[in-house]
């Protein structure tokens, strides 16, 4: 076909289009996240012993930090979908995030909990159960970010993809940590770090063959 | 791009947007010339209609995720960037497809131009991505005869060419646009 014949063709069937809002869809996002997190805690799946885990710092260093990185990364994947943003900036900050959580939960860690042996504070069956839940709880966001992602235009693709698979992975494991009865760092840092892992590498995988454009 | 033209055309993909036909297809025009010239500098000749046809389809189909509120031309040239590098990665997919011989033919500007800037590019990677690279790619020479000359094995060869390419659009994807 030639180019003015392609022309013609694209502007004759030409239709009216909504222009795509990084604010609307954070909106829309914001609108998940919100009830997902209601859903879940109206299903009476919060810990019993908030009130006396709200006295420990690792409580609030859990909380932080996965709430930052779910910010971070979702807001760093949702604005990438623009042609013109590049998730580079972000991605980098969500890396240094990561680090300096992970200095200060060792520095909670070096004071409240080392002594018991490591293979023990693990505790691997209840580990692998967290892991789950927390992929499971990750699947509502990450199948949202795959949406808006399709509609948008990502230019870098595999950056966006990942921080889509991040922030995804990020908000599974806010939600579970209102469940989660555990707040020793070494567990925390295994168990939701590979969680984390997992579903950004899922995201990473997959998601850049939604987008494809 | 003058300023006033990118202004122009954010102005008319605006109309677009709104399903003004007329203004799309003069903008749509206007787009093509400002894409042949962008892509005669990056491909081979005889890519180049091929990507300006794609870019104007992905224009089309991603016409909504333009903001009227910001400038067009940063817009336009991602876009067109991004089908860019999709053209470098098949031509890392498509191990036969060689630069014509016109390239480095005198009088021929845009081919020169084509060819003086991905041999810059080149010159980013492994050396022996770059001399499989530049012997298929750019000489015209087969896997076999690049095989002889750099004493890489036929399938190493191929390789280093998927492997070189692949990260071409890498760095391509890192250096900021001057167009």
């Amino acid at each position: 076909m030639t180019s003015e014949r392609l022309l013609d063709e694209l502007a004759s069937g030409l239709t009216p289009v909504r222009c795509r809002s990084a604010g609307r869809d954070g909106l829309i996002v914001g609108g998940l996240a919100v009830s997902e997190l209601t859903l879940f805690l109206m299903m009476g799946l919060a810990r019993p012993d908030m009130h006396h885990a709200m006295g420990e710092m690792s409580f609030w260093w859990k909380l932080a930090t996965l709430g930052l990185l779910t910010v971070l990364a979702v807001t760093t994947a949702v604005r990438s979908f623009d042609p013109a943003v590049s998730p580079s900036r972000g991605l980098r900050w969500a890396a240094a995030l990561a680090v300096i959580a992970l200095l200060i939960g060792w520095g909670i860690d070096a004071s409240h909990h080392a002594s018991r042996p490591l293979l023990a504070r693990l505790e691997w069956r209840e580990g692998v159960n967290c892991l789950a839940w927390m992929v499971l709880l990750s699947l509502p966001m990450l199948a949202a970010l795959a949406v808006l992602m399709r509609r948008g235009a990502p230019t870098h693709r595999r950056g966006s993809a990942m921080a889509a698979g991040l922030g995804a992975a990020a908000w599974g494991a806010f939600v579970f940590f209102f469940a989660c009865g555990h707040d020793d760092p070494l567990y925390i840092v295994f168990w939701y770090g590979l969680g984390c892992v997992l579903v950004g590498l899922a995201g990473r995988t997959l998601l850049p063959f939604v987008a494809r454009w | 791009m003058q300023n006033d033209e990118a202004d122009q055309w954010g102005a008319w993909m605006a109309a677009a947007q709104g399903g003004h036909g007329g203004t799309y297809r003069r903008l749509l025009g206007e787009i093509r010339t400002w894409l042949l010239r962008y892509f005669a500098r990056r491909l081979p000749p005889a890519q180049v209609e091929d990507a300006v046809q794609e870019t104007l389809i992905a224009i089309h189909e991603k016409r909504h995720t333009y903001d009227p509120a910001r400038p067009f031309r940063p817009w336009l040239a991602a876009v067109a960037r991004y089908k860019w590098i999709d053209r470098l990665r098949a031509m890392g997919r498509d191990r036969t497809e060689e630069l014509p011989d016109a390239i480095g033919v005198e009088g021929h500007e845009s081919e020169v131009t084509s060819a003086v800037l991905l041999r810059d590019l080149i010159a980013r990677l492994k050396p022996a991505q770059q001399q499989a690279i530049r012997l298929v790619k750019l000489d015209g020479y087969s896997v076999e005869e690049a095989s002889a000359r750099t004493g890489q094995s036929p399938s190493l060869v191929k390789v280093n060419i998927h492997r070189g390419l692949k990260q071409l659009a890498v760095i391509v994807q890192e250096v900021p646009d001057d167009e």
